[in-house]
């Protein structure tokens, strides 16, 4: 879905081409980390070092060792295949769940629109976190209870999102000549309405991968993510928290990860809204 | 009959604009007199509307202007914007086309007819309220003491106009720049506004360009006509002469596209059919607005009244009327866009409104639309050919393959370029998505076509093309056309019989002859009227010249 626009972005050299470019880069750049992380430090990222507790960024260490003694560059490398990975397939269920229920309810309206209308005022009275931190606590910790928790939450902002494109969408007059050519409403909305809210949907998407991402390391980072001692982003920044004065390395290179990582998507997004004219 | 021109007010010489390496008006050289009105006509992208604006010096950042403008003696480019702000709305103020998208909705009329009294010369508000008063009066507006406080959408589109015109006259400019002032408005209030025009240039000696597509109403209203294409001024002459004799090849083809110069080859119908194909009997519709709340009573808008008409097969009916007046409200009924809350539609005998499911998709194909906006009706992301041949994929009649092959050849029919048929909508013009949606139409091997305004978007000259093709269209394949649309001379060329709606009701019916030359109700004769007619103007401008 993300390569087709980019593909004819960078033919035409648009403003927003260079953020794009750059965005993806640094994503990219992450996901081979991620995937290529036992080639870049031979290490076992979970193999405790009790001899070697707490050392500074050195030679042997590039970014340190952590209070059990691991290597903190090799924790970041592998940690990123979890962040990485939860910044993309986490926006994915709420994106499907939020554009569906948006499509067919603007589409459709009166009663089914009032219905799921009244459905996302609910869930968008709650605080995202508060609302995201108790279905995880009643769920239990772990990645796929996270993604079923922004399931439930998160869909609310696609489904208004594209509930509002769908409304301006449908009386156009493409959709009012789909009608009048006879098709069936589901062909409709599949082929003549969602392709025309999909520019923003991916502008949304990207945005919403940074809350994601940063939303996940907080939960790492309050013990409801993923568990020790596989390594994440947000746990390691929890573990550091106690020696933060005296072994800074700790908390400072996942969170750096995080950032350039967030960085990316914020980049990649704000290329994207500038290209696709929003 | 008028004031002969006396002093030169406005020397235009070798005006160059560009938009970054891109010349939009090239070495443009004009003069207009005091006292005189100079129409600027040309087509969409001819840089008529971007000369207008430069002479105000409204136009964008990135625009890089070279040559001169002299106005009593000065060259207002070589001005500092401090200088050209004590002009604007003094000596020179603007009237645009959109109404209701110029005036500040926030403020009352009289506000925006005050604003440039006393900006301009200081008066108290309420020495300006008092003018501004007067200034409505001149403009023509009813009880002017009580509109001053109207706000804008207390207001019709008509009066909007006035009160922008009464906003930009107020302070007793020397020149009135008027882009595309009655383009938005209907004909009957075009009339009004263009004899207002005149008014003002006869009582108040006031000079005007007035910049426009349409031809017919430069005729009418202009002295000196100033014809332009691609950023060029291909000629320049008395607005008579011009029109009479034009020199120029392209001054030529815009008259001769002109609808009612336009020359369509007449269409032999086969045999005349015993019932008519469709039959509209006392049709009603109203649109409900939705409640603020739930179950609370709705306010309904009346959209169509006990309308009542026949279409007979291989004929082409014209539907005439203002905005509001009910006119595409029928053809979508007739599509079952719209579900009519009283009355039936009947098709070959059939009520319409009671078919379903096999039989419904076979009325589908039988009865097709083209819409109004060519830009809005093709679905931007879908490739031409993919859109033309859809239809017949979702009809089951044809493989994809087939299909595609197909819509190559609809391509052909409605003469479009082959190399279109892998780009989107965005990439082409206006008269091409237009065909595209003729194309779409015609894939389904309709009967009946019917056509919303589908050249109100359109250039005169691709108006003119789109025409010829329908007609084409028409008796080759004995299409049944219904033809919506707000121009008069346009139908009178198109159609055989014409009905006239107003405000919600049908309020004549006949053939094109009876309709055109003897009118029976008075506000078909209003209609009539109101209408710039490209060749009586001719005539009475010959007229009056012996």
């Amino acid at each position: 879905m993300m390569s087709l626009p980019l593909a004819s972005t960078r033919r035409q050299l648009e403003p927003g081409t260079f953020e794009i470019i750059a965005g993806t880069a640094i994503i990219l750049a992450w996901v081979i980390l991620a995937l290529a992380a036992p080639l870049f430090s031979g290490a076992d990222p979970n193999s405790i070092d009790l001899s070697g507790l707490l050392q500074p960024p050195s030679a042997d260490h590039f970014f340190g060792t952590d209070h059990l003694g691991r290597d903190v560059f090799t924790r970041v490398l592998h940690a990123a295949r979890i962040d990485v990975w939860m910044g993309i397939a986490g926006v994915m269920p709420p994106l499907l769940v939020g554009a569906t229920i948006g499509l067919v309810s603007g589409y459709a309206g009166g009663a089914t629109d009032a219905v799921m209308m009244r459905l996302v005022d609910i869930t968008v009275a709650f605080p995202f976190f508060v609302l995201v931190i108790a279905i995880v606590g009643i769920l239990g910790p772990g990645l796929f209870n996270y993604f079923v928790a922004l399931a439930l939450v998160g869909w609310v902002s696609y489904a208004r999102l594209v509930r509002a494109e769908v409304l301006v969408l449908k009386n156009k007059e493409f959709v009012a000549a789909a009608q009048a050519l006879g098709y069936p409403p589901s062909i409709i909305m599949a082929r003549h309405v969602l392709p025309n809210t999909l520019s923003s949907l991916l502008v949304y998407a990207t945005t919403d991968a940074v809350l994601v991402l940063l939303a996940g390391a907080s939960l790492g980072f309050l013990g409801l993510g993923v568990q020790p001692p596989t390594p994440e982003w947000g746990a390691m920044i929890a573990d550091g928290q106690p020696y933060v004065v005296d072994a800074w390395w700790i908390c400072f290179f996942p969170g750096l990860a995080a950032m350039s990582l967030g960085f990316g998507f914020i980049l990649t997004s704000d290329g994207l809204s500038r290209v696709l004219g929003r | 009959m008028i004031a002969r021109p006396k002093a030169r007010l406005l020397h235009v010489e070798n005006l160059s604009i560009a938009f970054g390496s891109m010349p939009v008006v090239k070495n443009v050289s004009f003069a207009l007199d005091e006292g005189e009105i100079l129409g600027l006509v040309g087509e969409s992208g001819s840089g008529k509307s971007i000369t207008c604006r430069s002479l105000l010096g409204l136009l964008p950042r990135n625009a890089s202007v070279g040559g001169k403008i002299g106005f009593e003696g000065r060259d207002l480019l070589g001005l500092s914007s401090e200088e050209m702000r004590t002009i604007r709305g003094r000596d020179i103020s603007m009237v645009f086309q959109n109404p209701s998208s110029h005036l500040d909705p926030l403020m009352t009329l009289g506000g925006h007819v005050m604003e440039p009294l006393r900006h301009h010369f200081g008066q108290t508000s309420k020495e300006a309220r008092q003018n501004a008063i007067d200034v409505l009066r001149s403009v023509q507006i009813n009880e002017p003491e009580r509109r001053v406080d109207a706000y804008p959408h207390e207001l019709s589109g008509g009066m909007k106009q006035r009160g922008m015109i009464g906003s930009a006259t107020a302070s007793r400019p020397r020149l009135l720049l008027a882009d595309e002032p009655t383009t938005a408005l209907d004909v009957t209030v075009q009339a009004r506004i263009l004899e207002l025009m005149r008014e003002l240039n006869r009582s108040h000696g006031l000079s005007i360009v007035f910049v426009s597509h349409d031809l017919a109403v430069v005729a009418e209203l202009c002295h000196r006509v100033v014809v332009m294409r691609h950023g060029e001024i291909v000629e320049e002459g008395p607005a008579r002469e011009i029109l009479r004799s034009p020199r120029h090849e392209y001054t030529k083809l815009l008259i001769d596209s002109q609808p009612s110069s336009l020359a369509l080859p007449p269409i032999v119908r086969k045999h005349k059919a015993e019932t008519p194909l469709i039959e509209v009997e006392r049709l009603s519709i109203t649109y409900s607005k939705p409640s603020v709340l739930p179950g609370i009573r709705k306010d309904a808008v009346c959209a169509l009244q006990e309308a009542s008409l026949t279409v007979e097969a291989g004929e082409s009916l014209g539907i005439v009327g203002e905005s509001g007046s009910g006119k595409s409200t029928i053809a979508r009924a007739i599509m079952r866009l719209v579900e009519p809350s009283g009355g039936e539609i009947r098709f070959r005998g059939r009520n319409i409104a009671t078919i379903r499911g096999a039989e419904l998709a076979v009325y589908r194909r039988k009865v097709q639309m083209v819409f109004q906006n060519p830009f809005d009706s093709l679905n931007p992301r879908m490739r031409i050919v993919e859109t033309i041949a859809e239809p017949m994929v979702r009809h089951g009649l044809a493989t994809r393959a087939q299909a595609l092959e197909r819509a190559r050849g609809l391509m052909r029919q409605v003469e479009l370029p082959l190399e279109l048929a892998d780009r989107k909508p965005r990439q082409l013009s206006g008269g091409q998505c237009q065909r595209v949606g003729i194309a779409r139409a015609l894939a389904l091997d309709p009967e009946v076509l019917i056509a919303d305004e589908v050249t109100s978007a359109l250039d005169v000259t691709i108006q003119a093309q789109i025409l010829r093709l329908l007609q084409r269209l028409r008796s080759e394949r004995h299409l049944t056309v219904i033809y919506i649309s707000h121009d008069l001379s346009v139908v009178r060329k198109f159609c055989d019989r014409i009905a006239v709606f107003r405000a919600a009701r049908l309020v004549e019916l006949g053939s094109a002859e009876a309709v055109f030359e003897r009118p029976q109700e008075s506000y078909t004769r209003l209609l009539l009227e109101s209408a710039p007619r490209f060749e009586r103007t001719l005539e009475l401008a010959g007229a009056s010249d012996e």
